[in-house]
């Protein structure tokens, strides 16, 4: 669309010089083209996306031209002209503008010159008017962005940042395309007056509302449409503190889910398995001497558990302080075990991270202890 | 007392206490031996067990809850994982899948689970699995809702 401004221009500006004075910012124009047609290949690329992402495009136009009638730093062609010729392009797709583009090059003789001169020109603008490189340029600022938001997070889940940020990086243009939808229903299309603007030019003026918005609230609702996807959500951060119940001892059952039996001090402090599942001593060993898989999550035992629990009561000092809470022994016995590679791997999931992380500090804190202790 | 017996009394005053619960399932042990129970389970909505009731038969072994209570139905039911002649269920935590948290209450529900979703592809009915694995999932639908008619709705007049 810009293009095709841009060709006329081109053709008429010698035949009928505007009105306006422009002529300065045409020249930055042109070293700014200049520019931007060093990027061909990622513009071939992005022009395949052209035709598919009209809808996008369209949008990213408009927006485009609302950015033009604020700061006019193109130049501005014969109004009539070229308004006329884009309510005509208005309804057609991508492919159609080109043909128009190479119509009106090859119909004005003046024009195959600076039309030379704009084909690579012609290229750019239309390919960045595709979707693909609205998100490409906005990509870094917007994770920004997004990075100082997550900051906030990572007060609550240090955690989840990094799992985060990676999602970011994977879908980054959706947030960018929903601002810019948002900014063109805000527009109404008749009061943008006619600009041939590049379309490069609406992209910093996208991401810098992208980041207004982003700083006004620096919070989202869950329903929020324009809450980035990489955030993580609301019912999984809610989910976090039930999972960390198992491993308090708030959460511990009062009777044995195998038996039924209630568990006495010993077997509240017990925590075989890290999935959580707790159980009374007896029937973890029933379990053990049979299949050996802990009930909750069907897993095997670790045997790990057992050695290192018989290691430390092979720890000369170690025993006699440890033994003497029984309990506590039990725990942090287990607790540590909890060092063990294998625990990781189960604890892979995003949701676990956390948890996992807390983990570490546990085992750190408790290590320490033991330490002390002899 | 042997664990098995004492858990399953616990289970038993468990099924007394939360009767209300869940309507779908009627948990009975038989009088004189607690390690055999029966269940009547309704058939889950929007499948074509709807508005039959199915009785099922545990048989709980010494060794529960470390090994699987066996259950299979006493109804004659049409459906891909259960044997057609002896009501035997093919169903995972039945078999390998087992844990010893599970009930007999979580059993049930496991099963009106299954009836809900089949699995066609360990059959135990091949003349049902063969039916949804050709995708003639109407044709299953009506013989399944046939044999619901049949043997698990009060006979009418």
């Amino acid at each position: 669309m810009a293009m095709i401004s841009d060709s006329i221009t081109n053709a008429s500006a010698t035949a009928a010089p505007s009105a306006r004075d422009f002529g300065k910012k045409k020249r930055t124009n042109r070293s700014a083209k200049l520019k931007q047609s060093k990027l061909g290949l990622r513009r071939e690329q992005w022009l395949s996306q052209v035709a598919m992402i009209n809808k996008g495009d369209k949008e990213e136009v408009d927006s485009n031209r609302k950015t033009g009638s604020e700061k006019p730093n193109q130049r501005i062609p014969p109004a009539e002209n070229l308004d006329g010729q884009r309510r005509e392009e208005e309804d057609n797709s991508g492919t159609h503008r080109h043909e128009s583009f190479i119509e009106s090059l090859s119909n004005s003789p003046n024009s195959i010159l600076s039309g030379m001169n704009s084909i690579p020109n012609f290229s750019c603008s239309s390919s960045s008017g595709s979707g693909g490189s609205c998100s490409g340029n906005i990509t870094e600022e917007e994770d920004a962005d997004d990075d100082d938001c997550l900051d906030d997070w990572e007060a609550i889940a240090d955690a989840l940042a990094a799992d985060d940020d990676k999602h970011e990086k994977e879908n980054p243009p959706e947030p960018c395309e929903e601002h810019e939808s948002v900014k063109h229903s805000a527009s109404p299309r008749d009061s943008i007056s006619g600009s041939g603007v590049a379309i490069r030019d609406a992209k910093p003026d996208c991401s810098r509302t992208t980041s207004r918005k982003q700083k006004s609230n620096q919070a989202w609702r869950p329903d929020d449409k324009l809450r980035p996807q990489g955030l993580p959500n609301l019912e999984k951060q809610r989910s976090f503190p039930v999972m960390n119940m198992h491993f308090s001892s708030v959460a511990v059952p009062s009777s044995c889910p195998i038996c039924y039996e209630d568990l006495d001090l010993t077997d509240s402090n017990f925590l075989p398995c890290p999935c959580g599942f707790r159980l009374c001593l007896f029937c973890h060993k029933t379990i053990c001497d049979g299949d050996g898989r802990c009930p909750g999550c069907r897993k095997p035992y670790e045997r790990n558990t057992i050695k290192v629990e018989a290691s430390f009561q092979g720890g000369g000092l170690t025993i006699i302080r440890l033994a003497r809470s029984s309990s506590m022994f039990c725990r942090y016995g287990y607790r540590i075990c909890l060092l063990a590679p294998e625990n990781y791997v189960l604890c892979s999931s995003m949701s676990m991270t956390l948890l996992r992380l807390k983990h570490v500090v546990v085992v750190v804190m408790v290590y320490v202890e033991w330490c002390v202790s002899t | 007392m042997q664990p098995s017996r004492a858990r399953l009394f616990k289970e038993y005053k468990e099924v007394q206490r939360e009767k209300v619960a869940d309507p779908d399932i009627q948990l009975v042990c038989d009088d004189t031996n607690i390690f055999k129970w029966t269940a009547l389970i309704k058939g889950p909505s929007e499948t074509p067990y709807e508005g039959g009731v199915f009785q099922l038969a545990f048989a709980v072994p010494e060794p529960y809850p470390l090994q699987p209570p066996q259950v299979r139905f006493l109804t004659k039911i049409f459906h891909p994982n259960v044997h057609f002649k002896t009501g035997e269920i093919c169903l995972d935590i039945l078999k390998n899948a087992w844990s010893p948290a599970w009930t007999l209450q979580s059993v049930c529900r496991a099963i009106i689970a299954l009836m809900a979703h089949p699995e066609p592809d360990s059959p135990l009915n091949c003349d049902s699995g063969n039916l949804l694995r050709s995708g003639d999932v109407r044709g299953f639908n009506s013989m399944a809702r046939m044999y619901t008619r049949l043997a698990a709705m009060p006979k009418k007049g």
